[in-house]
Order: structure tokens, then C-alpha cells, then sequence
């Protein structure tokens, strides 16, 4: 009985620590895209920028992964093919192609279902017109495109220019944390380190004044430091990065922000960092 | 990529002058006011007129409004500076749209210039 159970937690134990290895692996990344299902506005420019960690990973626009994208813009050129249908999208902020893979029993259906045609005509999209795109950005050789889930027309300005704005937004939300008072989080998971604190408050806020001006990455490792638990010497790097599934490069320079800003402080080593409470 | 349009309003168009800068293929929102000739009048909500400077093959109406991507250039006779249409893409009733939007997409794209230009 005993024996199974050790069996059982150490089997158990073993898988939960391969997950992070398994990134890589397509049920990893299918993992990921269950927690993403977000559907973020953007622009041309954020599409033609996004950063991609590692060929096959998922794209990357102000260090979040992107899931799906919505694009708004004119159709420059449209070109048919007997699969998919390619589109020229410029919003101003530069040209994105868009595919859309031709779905041969909707658009059966469509020619031929009478009480369907009002709808048929509003999907259509014409050449110079504008549009409303959803879809994952993706890449073939090194051009970029949107394989696109739904090309549709738009026919409201003010449409175009809200999605602008909330581009913005969102691009607002990545880089500098949420709106009123950034460190939200932070301050939401560190109940048990204020009690601990006690009357530290003051100085926490004023830490999380000098944290709202730094990079997504490092506020990540600000809140782990602060809710991962640790003994006096703090966390190395690796471990960090592994936590954060981040490249360790990319977890030093922000780890460098951190320390050029007095929030945090290296202990055993250069690479170990504990929060500077006290 | 090369093919950027800055959203402006009129009083931006001395920044994209040819004198002052390389790129200046700008996009611009307004109603069309008045025509003559090889020239138009824009009218940007409560931002004042833009002079265009039309191509024979223009088919701009007046009373609508208009997305015009076109270069600034420099008007005959010194009279400060006019876009020179390239395209235009028509919107309807200016009555549909609300100008204010614009203005604040406007000041959106080149207050936060990193997802938008170059």
C-alpha cells in the first residue's frame, strides 16, 4: 500500500517537473494557447515587429504572447487561389498580408442557399475597401502573414479609429502595467509579506513607483521574488528564468534593471536576487 | 517596411514638409468643401482647411468626407503648403464620423510613434 503510494507521488512529482521542459513539444504549446485565448487589437507595424523567442514559438508583441490578432486597414490587392484568398492590408503603419484558407462546403452553401444571401454579401470584401481581420500571425520562410479566421468588411470610420486607440491601450497595458497605480498585482499577492512588513507599506509603494516605469520582464520577476518562496539568499537566475519559462538573457538584463534601481539585491552571487525590504 | 501613412491634422504639416523630413506621404481626414479645378478644399473638422492639390483623374464630391494619402508639398505663389493627393478613399456623411476620435487617434499614434512609424 505504502510502496504504491510513494510510487504513485513520485510518478506524479516527476511529470509536473517535465512539463516546463515539454514547451517545446506540441502538447505544450497546446498547453499555452488554452491559456491564451485573448484577441488582441494591433497595428500593421505591431504584426511586421512582433519577436518570435524561438522559431515555432509563439509570437510576441511588447514581450506577451499573442494568440489571435485583430487588424483593421485597406485591402491594397486581393489575389485568389484555388486554397486560400491573400490580402494586402495597410493601416497606415505599414502592409501585413493576410490569408484566408477558402473553405469549400461554407462556400457551397453560401451560392447556393437563397435565404442566406444577405449575409453572403456582407462578408465580401472589396479591393480598396476596408476591413476587419481576425486571426494568428504567422511566418513561412521569413515573411510574415495572418492566417486569418475571418476577413471581414468594415464600414464604420469610427470603427477604424477606436481600434487604433484600443491598439494603443492594450500596447499601454503591456509596457506599463495596468491603468491607476501599477504593481496590482504585486500588491494583491503580497499579503503575507505585509504582514511580516508591518509598517513597510509606504516604502513598498514607493517601490512600486520606480517598478512602473520598468519593462514587463521585470516586474514578472519583482512579483516571483516577492510571492515565490525563498530562504535569505533569494533566487538564482536559472531558476528564475525557468519559473518565468524566459530565456536567462533576457531575465539578466531585466534583473539589471532591477538592481541598477535598488529594488532587488544580488546575495550569494552576482546571480542570486532577493528583494531589498528592509 | 516602408509604406507608412502618419494620421495628421493640418497643423502638423510643416513637420512633413520635403525640407523637413524624407517621408512625406502623410493621411489626412476630411470634408471636401469646395473644388476648382486642379485644386480642392479639405476641411478637417474644427482644425482649420487644407488646400489639395488634385490629379485630372480625381473624383473627390463635395459634402463628403474623404481619407486623402497624398505628399505635402509647397502651394504656387507662396501660399504655404498644400497635399498633393495620391489616393483618396471615400467615407460617406462626415455626419457618421466623429471628428474627435480622429483628432485623438491623431495624437495617439505620435505620442506612442512605436507601434505606429518608423
Amino acid at each position: 500500500m505504502d510502496g504504491s503510494y510513494n510510487n504513485y507521488s513520485s510518478s506524479f512529482g516527476g511529470g509536473g517537473g517535465f512539463m516546463p521542459g515539454e514547451a517545446n513539444s506540441p502538447a505544450g504549446g497546446k498547453t499555452g494557447d488554452r491559456d491564451n485565448k485573448t484577441l488582441r487589437p494591433v497595428t500593421a507595424k505591431q504584426v511586421l515587429d512582433a519577436s518570435q523567442p524561438f522559431p515555432e514559438a509563439p509570437f510576441q508583441i511588447d514581450g506577451a504572447d499573442v494568440a489571435n490578432v485583430l487588424l483593421m486597414g485597406q485591402i491594397r490587392n486581393i489575389s485568389s487561389q484555388s486554397t486560400n484568398v491573400t490580402y494586402k492590408i495597410d493601416d497606415g503603419t505599414g502592409e501585413v498580408e493576410v490569408k484566408k484558407w477558402v473553405d469549400s462546403a461554407t462556400a457551397d452553401s453560401m451560392d447556393t442557399d437563397d435565404g442566406k444571401a444577405p449575409a453572403d454579401g456582407k462578408t465580401e470584401v472589396e479591393l480598396n475597401g476596408h476591413a476587419r481581420v481576425f486571426g494568428s500571425i504567422k511566418s513561412f520562410g521569413n515573411k510574415r502573414y495572418i492566417g486569418a479566421h475571418s476577413v471581414r468588411p468594415l464600414t464604420d470610420i469610427n470603427e477604424l479609429h477606436t481600434h487604433l486607440l484600443e491598439a494603443t491601450a492594450v500596447h499601454l497595458f503591456f509596457t506599463r502595467g495596468p491603468p491607476g497605480g501599477g504593481g496590482g498585482a504585486a500588491a494583491g499577492n503580497a499579503g503575507g509579506v505585509d504582514a511580516v512588513m508591518g509598517g513597510a507599506d509606504d516604502y513598498g509603494a514607493g517601490q512600486n513607483k520606480a517598478l512602473a516605469s520598468m519593462s514587463l520582464v521585470a516586474k514578472k520577476i519583482y512579483n516571483l521574488l516577492k510571492t515565490e518562496p525563498q530562504d535569505d539568499t533569494g533566487l538564482h537566475m536559472q531558476v528564475i528564468a525557468s519559473k518565468l519559462n524566459m530565456p536567462a538573457s533576457e531575465v539578466g538584463r531585466a534583473g539589471e534593471e532591477l538592481l541598477g534601481a535598488g529594488v532587488i539585491f544580488s546575495t550569494m552571487d552576482e546571480q542570486t536576487w532577493a528583494i531589498l525590504e528592509y | 517596411m516602408s509604406l507608412q501613412t502618419p494620421r495628421i491634422l493640418p497643423s502638423h504639416l510643416h513637420a512633413f514638409h520635403p525640407s523637413s523630413t524624407s517621408s512625406n506621404t502623410v493621411r489626412i481626414l476630411g470634408t471636401v468643401t469646395a473644388l476648382h479645378g486642379n485644386t480642392g478644399t479639405l476641411t478637417c473638422g474644427t482644425n482649420g482647411d487644407v488646400t489639395l492639390i488634385l490629379k485630372s483623374d480625381a473624383r473627390l464630391q463635395v459634402g463628403k468626407l474623404v481619407e486623402i494619402v497624398g505628399k505635402v508639398a509647397d502651394l504656387e505663389g507662396g501660399q504655404g503648403y498644400g497635399i498633393r493627393v495620391l489616393g483618396s478613399t471615400e467615407w460617406g456623411d462626415p455626419a457618421d464620423c466623429d471628428y474627435k476620435i480622429y483628432e485623438n487617434v491623431v495624437n495617439a499614434t505620435h505620442k506612442f510613434k512605436s507601434i505606429f512609424y518608423d
